[in-house]
């Protein structure tokens, strides 16, 4: 693997051990990126991951959140973690991936441990996960919305209840139903 | 679970004092001088092995001032190293938009 890694070229020190890095990615799409773009563009960089002997190991989807400001004029976005092995070449491939993806608004790269010996790190990668991370995930404004609504509805049936509930309880449970009655 | 609780009482700590805070405290410290006895802890104490992430913002609110201000270890009582784990995970949080570099 090591000899494949450095074809032509030594890309680090590590890759010429036979161990590499683990690297922690997070992207941010465009709010309006639809399932078949997702997939696509997750599609792709395993074939670049590949292409380069590293690995994804993991990919997640923490669905479309509010930005806490707009970046490139977007109010939202939708999050994915990518974890994945290889060498700084690596990184430096998938951020210029990223790049030049118009879907991409924003990434940002962590490494966070050294020497992993590819091997012992397997990829958990599936085909069912792969569906749902395309999935952009509920809208989070539509999400506050309902949530509004359910709060507000749940709220006025308390309300009802408490207006019962100050009346005396012996007489609503004697005329419950007269009252319901008299309450529409 | 007991991190949990931790959090939800800092919180209540944190809104209270919030806003003198921002104003800058540095006029009632005087006497006390900024790491002696009378440095004011108000959330972080005792978890030691509070694990500072920066993919989890709802913890790093915590530590930030309503104007997004990173709180200083001196208020935030946490440990020195802690304190730098946090400065750098609310960094990269920002880089993500999952925190505030400023509000209002």
């Amino acid at each position: 693997m090591a000899t494949e890694l450095s074809a032509g070229r030594i890309e680090s020190v590590s890759s010429t051990i036979g161990t590499q890095r683990e690297y922690e990615s997070v992207i941010i799409l465009r709010p309006d990126t639809g399932k078949v773009e997702i997939s696509a563009l997750v599609q792709r960089m395993q074939g670049v991951f590949e292409e380069r002997s590293g690995r994804l190991i993991r990919i997640d989807s923490w669905g479309m959140r509010i930005l806490a400001f707009p970046v490139e004029r977007c109010r939202k976005g939708i999050y994915l973690y990518w974890r994945f092995l290889g060498g700084s070449d690596m990184v430096a491939e998938f951020e210029r991936h990223m790049r030049l993806s118009d879907r991409v608004i924003r990434f940002y790269t962590v490494r966070i441990d050294d020497d992993v010996d590819p091997n012992a790190r397997p990829s958990e990668i599936t085909e069912e996960l792969l569906e749902t991370v395309a999935e952009p995930g509920p809208d989070p404004d539509e999400l506050a919305r309902q949530a509004a609504e359910d709060a507000a509805r749940r709220a006025a049936e308390s309300k009802d209840n408490g207006d019962d509930d100050d009346d005396d309880d012996y007489r609503r449970r004697d005329d419950e139903d007269d009252e319901e009655e008299g309450d529409e | 679970m007991n991190d949990e609780r931790d959090r939800d009482r800092d919180r209540g700590d944190r809104d209270r004092g919030d806003r003198d805070r921002d104003r800058g405290d540095r006029g009632d410290r005087g006497d006390r001088g900024a790491r002696g006895e009378g440095r004011r802890k108000r959330f972080g104490v005792g978890d030691k092995e509070l694990v500072i992430d920066y993919k989890n913002p709802q913890l790093l609110k915590n530590f930030l001032t309503d104007r997004g201000k990173i709180v200083p270890a001196r208020i935030s009582g946490l440990t020195a190293r802690q304190q730098r784990q946090l400065t750098q995970a609310i960094k990269r949080a920002r880089m993500l938009a999952l925190l505030p570099f400023t509000s209002t």
